[in-house]
């Protein structure tokens, strides 16, 4: 027992100590790099509603928004995934860059990645006069999709608004706050609300907190993310829960093959809701966990956020989930 | 009291029969995935555990022959083998093994979710029905969009696959009563949907909707190109046109009467159509249409081939026999499209669809290249010549005048080592194609030598350190 104590106070101590050395975060057992690049923020965007109402498009399983940056408009990604907004190298190649991205955003480590800022980028009457944005190749999306993509609409975008996206009408909702950091009432639009949780918002990534079988997880909210994911490793205690549903490679990324699982597990809470015939990719997040500045135990994505309306309070930190009610 | 016991001893028993009810399943057990195979099980189960396992069709064959080499050659290691039950493992170290940074880098290769929805394919025909006729041809050729009403919203926009779905770009104005768009649309299928206000609608006017397959009803709408008439029989009731491409439907393709005759506007897709008309019910084949065709029964239809009528040449060979041209347009049928005898050599005039095609010339049996034709491509490692048919893109490197061979590589032939051989036109090499809108990956190469199109900007890195041109068709 006295072991124990001794341990437990052994880890207090080092969690403290890791605090305070300021370039890392804990939430539970899971340790977070505060990996984001020190940037002036970016101005903040005009404005002139209390709700804006943005059509949206499908590719595959992702969300698909027209923006405009400066005379080019085109498709970009709804990319809870990433932090900032990326523009896709093979169009803005030529933008002036500002610093190495180091330490960088989601794709720090990709080759000939910069940082740029755009002028004038334009979701409707959402107008942001200067955006710090990552230039990096998102070939893969565009070949494994078939969709010409501008770039990726991280989540700064959206950190002074809260966000809802329907998916069974195709229509994003960006909501104005109000002081205390709420869609004024009258301004609400879903009613039916299947789940609330509060999130944690580090390093400009969504974390949920989830759990599995008594097994508590926190999952990296990712937009981007067609399937959801899981870390093998970090999985391994309930692997028995899991229901090999297919076993496949995947060509063409980096030009080597990779071996994926598909699985299927019921159970898993978030919030105050539980979700069941949840369907997953099993493998290893270490290096993405790398990329968000953290270690992840999973990622949930499409097959997740399609269970509902979802909205993401960025001031609040707070995510839920509505229904249609005669759906 | 006894009736709880027998239905203990029951529950027990059947669980115990589970268990010994050995079956086929895929699970993970000590860093492994296990393959479990019963061979008790039906053929149906077996090919649904393999596929799950993701083992081939020739592989699981053969291990149900009892060869295991093909298993162990894809990474499976045999485990156990008792009675019938045999045990594959194979290690998961491989998921370790995951050098991407975000999540879409893996899920956006996932084929599942694959296939673009909302983008009519293979259309063969097609008639509008509409309750008010608020999409028409202008006589410029333009398409008219009207959206009548929702004169109080802020904006309207017109998005479809003819313009990729775009909310930006089909912005419509708004006039008396409604909101109005002009497009340019060749013949063919379109789905599309007004956007008011942000929200997608399906044309209220239109009573054709079509379900793209992945949750969302569309407006489909035929740009025509082509009027069948038929003269005369001005006391006929009803006169039906029935094709191939309707699957004979006697009740569908109404012709509507004029003064001279009767006549259909519609949609017909580039290929081969067989079809008739029925008077009255009486079958009558085309009598304007001089290409017939029996059928089993003995019966005329008549026969339209929609496509671009493209003339073969060949010059000299006087003293053959017969002359034939064949490539992948007909299957390379050899003796299909016999060429004519002309007082220079021999030709033929025939009708293919859009596409890019091999062909070779069947001169008494010998197969040659197009000694006029600059253009070659290979199949199968075997060099043909090459032709675009209805060409929408020309692609072009300047200079270079000096080399001697110049190619066109890419991802519209999966990267064929052979290439297009291009033409040297001008100051520049040059090669014409057609293209289905879409992404291409290209380069050239210049006697061996790969390089990026100089003259498109765009570029994108590929696997192997080097970087592919990009061209869109929209």
């Amino acid at each position: 027992m006295r072991k124990v104590y001794l341990l437990l106070t052994l880890i207090i101590l080092f969690r403290h100590s890791v605090a305070a050395g300021n370039d890392r975060v804990m939430i539970g057992n899971i340790s977070f790099k505060n990996a984001t690049v020190k940037r002036d923020p970016d101005p903040a965007p005009y404005a002139d509603f209390k709700t804006l109402v943005v059509p949206i498009k499908r590719a595959g399983n992702l969300i698909i928004v027209e923006a405009q940056v400066d005379s080019l408009e085109g498709n970009f990604v709804l990319d809870t995934g990433a932090p900032y907004l990326v523009l896709n190298a093979t169009y803005f190649r030529y933008m002036p860059e500002i610093a190495d991205q180091e330490a960088g955003g989601i794709n720090g480590e990709s080759k000939g990645a910069f940082t740029t800022y755009v002028h004038n980028f334009k979701i409707l009457d959402l107008q942001y006069s200067r955006l710090t944005a990552d230039v990096t190749d998102l070939s893969s999306i565009e070949n494994g999709r078939n969709i010409k993509i501008l770039g990726l609409l991280g989540t700064r975008l959206f950190e002074n608004f809260s966000i809802t996206v329907d998916l069974f009408n195709n229509v994003l909702y960006i909501q104005k706050v109000d002081k205390s950091g709420n869609v004024p009432e009258g301004e609400k639009i879903f009613h039916d609300r299947l789940m609330f949780s509060p999130f944690k918002y580090i390093n400009s990534v969504i974390f949920l907190k989830g759990t599995v079988n008594n097994n508590t997880y926190w999952f990296g909210f990712d937009t981007a993310a067609e399937t959801n994911l899981l870390d093998y490793d970090r999985f391994k205690k309930i692997v028995k829960d899991l229901q090999i549903i297919n076993r496949s490679k995947i060509n063409g990324i980096g030009g080597k093959g990779l071996e994926v699982l598909y699985a299927r597990f019921d159970g898993l809470t978030v919030g105050d809701h539980t979700f069941e015939k949840n369907r997953t990719l099993i493998t290893d997040l270490e290096k993405m966990g790398k990329a968000y500045g953290s270690n992840i135990d999973g990622i949930l994505g499409y097959d997740f956020f399609v269970r509902g309306i979802f909205t993401i309070n960025f001031v609040k930190k707070e995510f839920e989930m509505y229904i249609y009610n005669n759906k | 009291m006894r009736g709880k016991y027998i239905l203990v001893v029951f529950v027990l028993l059947i669980s115990s029969m589970k268990i010994a009810v050995a079956q086929n399943n895929l699970f993970i057990a000590r860093d492994h995935l296990v393959l479990q195979i019963d061979l008790k099980t039906s053929d149906k189960e077996l090919d649904s555990i393999f596929k799950i396992a993701g083992v081939s069709k020739s592989n699981a064959q053969k291990l149900l022959k009892g060869n295991y080499n093909s298993i162990k050659e894809d990474g499976w290691d045999l485990a156990t083998h008792e009675n019938k039950i045999i045990r594959f493992d194979r290690s998961l170290s491989g998921l370790n093994e995951n050098p991407q940074d975000a999540p879409f880098e893996i899920t956006t290769h996932l084929p599942e979710f694959a296939g673009e929805p909302g983008y009519p394919v293979d259309v063969k025909y097609g008639v509008n029905k509409y309750a008010h006729a608020t999409v028409f041809a202008l006589p410029s050729g333009l398409t008219r969009f009207i959206l009548p009403g929702y004169t109080r919203a802020r904006r309207v926009f017109l998005s479809g696959n003819f313009n990729h779905w775009s909310t930006l770009k089909g912005a419509m104005k708004k006039g008396d009563g409604g909101w109005i768009i002009d497009v340019k649309l060749e013949p063919g299928a379109y789905e599309y949907k007004y956007i008011v206000d942000s929200r997608w609608i399906t044309d209220p006017n239109n009573l054709q909707l079509i379900d793209d397959g992945a949750g969302n009803t569309n407006s489909l709408f035929f740009k025509y190109n082509y009027t069948i008439k038929l003269a005369g029989y001005p006391s006929a009731k009803k006169v039906v046109l029935a094709g191939d491409f309707n699957k004979w439907n006697a009740n569908e393709l109404l012709m509507d009467k004029k003064s001279n005759g009767w006549e259909k506007h519609l949609f017909l897709g580039d290929g081969k159509h067989i079809y008739h008309f029925l008077v009255d019910e009486k079958w009558v084949a085309d009598p304007a249409n001089p290409k017939k065709l029996k059928d089993d029964d003995g019966r005329l239809n008549s026969v339209l081939n929609l496509g671009e009528a493209i003339t073969f040449k060949l010059s000299g060979h006087k003293n053959a026999r017969n002359v034939f041209v064949a490539g992948n347009f007909n299957y390379w049928r050899p003796d299909e499209f016999s060429m004519d005898k002309t007082s220079d050599g021999w030709t033929i005039t025939t009708t293919i669809i859009p596409g890019n095609y091999q062909y070779r010339f069947v001169v008494d049996g010998d197969w040659i290249t197009d000694p006029a034709n600059p253009h070659y491509a290979a199949e199968d490692g075997k060099i043909n010549s090459f032709l675009a048919v209805r060409p929408n893109h020309t692609f072009k490197l300047k200079g270079h005048a000096n080399a001697k061979k110049v190619t066109l590589n890419g991802s519209f032939n999966n990267w064929e080592e052979n290439g297009y051989i291009m033409e040297r036109k001008g100051d520049s090499w040059t090669i014409d194609f057609y293209l289905k809108p879409g992404k291409y990956l290209y380069k050239f190469r210049v006697d061996g030598e790969w390089m990026i199109d100089p003259g498109n900007k765009l570029w994108e890195q590929n696997d192997h350190d080097s970087q592919n041109s990009v061209l869109w068709i929209e």
